[in-house]
């Protein structure tokens, strides 16, 4: 094997040993598994209350192109990656405040492609409990799904919108090299990606004017996508989906990557 | 909803000396403002922090609203709601945790600090337990909840004298219910030990319950919201408190808020003793 | 040929000035005050591949922050390093291939899983191949004697089984260089005699060099050649720890407490010996060996005065520092 192909191979079982043990201590979490997936029923119970009541009940009328059975499975889809992301900002914050990256940093480790990896194993595995959990509430309040490719379209593009959504928790959990306090700022972006990421509301509902800003910004690319090819699958939109996520995840790893080399030369490692 | 400064309760034994052992309205009370005085000073010790906290805080509140926004331009009304009425329980509801939290940040806490031995501390101190663990933490954040609630009352409130009492009672029964609720649900901790995940997440649960219109439950769902999980005491208030006065509606909130209360100091006191008497299960190695 | 070697290594830090008062606070939050820290100085040293240091200094005198420039994690305000002929902030991940960290508090230990499966990580971290990790691996098992532990998650282990386990896990990939933080803060004695065995024996089977700091005067005799005292973020003293000890460590510090008051007028001078402090009927005595026996000090004692309590012990590394730090003063003065 070449030298450039070593790399690549070593490399990628970096990755692959990091993930295999992030999901390995994950099955240590079992309440936490179990008390995530309550409030999961929960709020898609209220989410399936509240769309019922906009619908007025009436399962054939159609607005902006979903269904109520329509809507209440995009939430579903939606709800299901945004509760599969780790608390990132949080654990970088706890390891610069406590000292304990200095562990990370004397290994031969990517600091960020650590994090990635880790956090994607956690969220994919995440994102299978939920979708499970979440697709029995659905089916039991607004009937089976019937997505067909729909289905193949949530699984491709929710691999990038993971990656999209760790990319933009990391560029503000960086931020704690150098503020002490970064939760504000991550709940905010918690709060976009809810919003005009398309987790409680479609964009297509959205006004004009609101869509055409959401087109322009990474957030769909983390929810919307992979939500709303689900339940309206077309090859071309999808397609384009996946170039746009391919941009963004370009785009953001270049500025996660400049905030980091930026950041950790600022470091200030504390504790003993 | 996460960060807090520490009361230094210790620094708090001179007063007692001077005013006697008697718990007295009045000591609560002089304990009490030392205590908020010593958490702000202490607050304020992570200075850009504080300001930014509760900034943020007031701007996701505000995001949350920007999706009603939307969502009531696809739906102007909803089981006779509208967006003033999501409004107005957003700032009875934000209000309310507001003030609870920042004069009383420990209210939602009481599982974790059961579970994790913690109280000890504050049953070496000599003030009432459960005073002085509400009162030992300020929430930096519920800081900005507080200032959302105001600033949306003179968005879409009622701007009338009457208006203004209204809503201000609003926001009392509100931080009293929500900190009813959680001292009775966290004082589960005593018995049934490390259920602050649990209890966390009913946290999480009844938050979430009071910031959507009550007008879209029915049934069965209904029911849990006006008994034993009384969110709706809360979200119902934008109507039946504030738009369309009802005697009947108000005198239940009071009542449950009464209820719960009671119900909260009586699970606490006999956790307590039950702790005391080193029957407590499962405290964590 | 240097393991590593510094020049005018120098770290300083800004830091929050706090304003007292709550009005202070609120100034504070508008236009904070700033102030800078110098947490090391101009420090200068070299060390030779297989040699043992211990790098010493009272809390706060720039131990860590210099283990962490040296490592990587830190970039120094000024100042050279080279570890391992690499300049470690430069190029951190081919420098982390070649040493070993351990830090006493923090642990790289998985915490819900048994070490077993951060060995796993650990040898893919580092690249190892597979044939030549299980080998190493169940060297280092046998060696630390880590089979009872292996499949049991690490936070049911004992402190000292962590320990083990942490060391362990740190040698997998054979580090040329190990740093070592505090190993044995917070474990019982005989534990700490195991664990420095277990260095000692490592660094003589494969030439690792040691860069060690600890509280622990212990851990410096039993592990360590050569001793670096840092105090103020500078370089105060480089010996050989043979000669530490017999210049420094060749004192004894005697507490005694007198059964009748006011005995101080009567206590004689004994060569080599001076009060440290006396309270009441207590006294503290440090008595010099170079000049006087322990015993003949203790038999001057004995004969003269009722005794209730006699401890011998030897000074703790803060007191000898001072002690350093006094000579070093005094002989500057004199020169």
């Amino acid at each position: 094997m070449n030298e450039r192909g070593f790399r690549w191979t070593a490399a990628a079982l970096k990755l692959h040993a990091i993930a295999r043990v992030t999901v390995r201590q994950q099955l240590a979490y079992k309440t936490d598994f179990l008390l995530r997936s309550v409030f999961l029923l929960f709020i898609l119970y209220v989410f399936v209350q509240l769309w019922t009541a906009a619908y007025d009940g009436d399962s054939s009328r159609t607005i902006a192109g979903f269904t109520l059975k329509q809507i209440v499975w995009y939430l579903a889809f939606t709800e299901a990656l945004t509760m599969a992301g780790p608390p990132l900002g949080p654990r970088i914050e706890e390891e610069v405040k406590s000292g304990d990256i200095a562990v990370k940093l004397t290994k031969p480790l990517s600091y960020v492609g650590y994090h990635y990896s880790s956090y994607m194993a956690e969220a994919l595995f995440r994102f299978a409990v939920h979708l499970a959990v979440g697709s029995t509430i659905a089916w039991s309040t607004v009937g089976a799904p019937a997505f067909g490719l729909g289905w193949m379209g949530l699984l491709t593009l929710s691999l990038g919108a993971v990656t999209v959504a760790f990319l933009l928790s990391a560029v503000v959990a960086l931020l704690a090299f150098w503020v002490e306090e970064t939760r504000g700022m991550e709940f905010v972006m918690q709060k976009l990606q809810f919003t005009i990421g398309g987790m409680l509301l479609p964009i297509d509902l959205m006004p004009e004017w609101l869509q055409r800003v959401c087109a322009w910004l990474p957030f769909q690319a983390a929810l919307y996508f992979p939500a709303g090819t689900a339940v309206h699958f077309q090859t071309a939109v999808w397609l384009k989906q996946l170039g746009t996520q391919a941009g963004w995840i370009a785009g953001l790893s270049a500025a996660v990557i400049w905030v980091y080399r930026r950041g950790v030369k600022k470091l200030h490692v504390n504790g003993g | 909803m996460s960060t807090g400064a520490e009361c230094a309760s210790g620094s708090l034994r001179e007063d007692e000396r001077r005013t006697g052992l008697g718990h007295s309205a009045g000591a609560a009370l002089r304990f009490l403002l030392t205590c908020w005085k010593v958490n702000l000073a202490s607050a304020m010790e992570y200075r850009l922090s504080f300001v930014l906290l509760a900034g943020m805080m007031f701007l996701n509140n505000f995001i949350w609203l920007f999706f009603w926004h939307l969502f009531f331009e696809r739906f102007p009304a909803v089981q006779g709601w509208e967006l003033r009425d999501v409004m107005m329980l957003w700032g009875i509801s934000a209000g309310g945790f507001g003030w609870a939290s920042v004069l009383f940040g420990n209210f939602h806490r009481i599982a974790s600090i059961v579970s994790s031995g913690q109280l000890d501390v504050y049953l070496a101190q000599p003030k009432p337990v459960l005073l002085n663990v509400l009162a030992s933490r300020m929430s930096v954040t519920a800081a900005g909840d507080f200032v959302f609630g105001v600033v949306i009352y003179f968005l879409a409130g009622d701007l009338s004298l009457r208006g203004a009492m209204l809503f201000v009672l609003g926001l009392l029964i509100a931080g009293l219910l929500f900190m009813a609720v959680m001292v009775a649900a966290g004082s589960a901790a005593f018995f049934v030990g490390n259920s602050e995940g649990l209890s966390q997440q009913l946290f999480n649960i009844f938050l979430a319950l009071t910031t959507y219109p009550s007008g879209i439950f029915r049934g069965f769902a209904k029911l849990m919201l006006f008994t034993i999980v009384p969110a709706g005491f809360i979200s119902y208030m934008p109507i039946g408190l504030l738009r369309d006065f009802d005697p009947a509606f108000a005198a239940g909130a009071i009542g449950m808020t009464l209820l719960f209360g009671a119900a909260g100091i009586g699970l606490f006191r006999a956790g307590l003793r039950r702790y005391a008497s080193g029957n407590a299960l499962a405290m964590r190695s | 040929m240097f393991a590593l070697r510094t020049n005018g290594l120098t770290k300083t830090f800004r830091v929050k000035r706090k304003q007292p008062g709550l009005a202070g606070s609120f100034r504070s939050l508008l236009k904070p005050a700033w102030e800078e820290k110098e947490a090391v100085r101009g420090i200068d040293l070299s060390v030779a591949h297989g040699e043992t240091v211990a790098f010493l200094g009272p809390n706060g005198a720039g131990k860590s922050t210099t283990i962490k420039m040296l490592t990587g994690i830190l970039h120094p305000t000024s100042g050279d390093a080279e570890v391992l002929g690499i300049v470690p902030w430069k190029d951190r991940n081919r420098l982390a291939f070649r040493i070993g960290a351990v830090f006493g508090q923090k642990s790289q230990l998985w915490y819900h899983l048994p070490p077993m499966d951060t060995f796993d990580l650990i040898s893919r971290v580092y690249e190892m191949r597979r044939s030549d990790y299980l080998a190493r691996r169940d060297d280092l098992i046998d060696r630390f004697e880590l089979g009872p532990y292996l499949h049991t998650p690490v936070r049911k282990l004992s402190l000292g089984e962590r320990m083990r386990c942490e060391i362990a896990a740190s040698m997998l990939h054979r580090p040329q260089l190990l740093f070592l933080d505090e190993p044995t803060i917070g474990l019982d004695p005989v534990v700490k005699a195991r664990i420095r065995d277990l260095i000692r024996e490592r660094n003589r089977s494969e030439g690792t060099t040691v860069f060690l700091t600890s509280h622990d005067a212990g851990d410096v005799e039993s592990l360590c050649s050569r001793a670096v005292v840092i105090h103020h973020g500078g370089v105060l003293l480089d010996e050989p720890v043979e000669k530490v000890k017999r210049e420094v460590l060749s004192r004894k510090t005697v507490k005694l407490t007198l059964s009748e008051s006011n005995g101080a007028a009567r206590l004689p001078p004994i060569a080599g010996t001076r009060i440290v402090r006396a309270e009441g009927r207590r006294y503290q005595l440090s008595v010099d060996l170079k000049r006087t026996a322990i015993d003949e000090v203790l038999g001057q004692l004995i004969g003269r005065f009722g005794l209730e309590d006699v401890t011998v012990e030897d000074p703790d590394l803060e007191e000898i520092i001072k002690h350093i730090y006094g000579m070093k003063k005094e002989t500057g003065e004199a020169g």
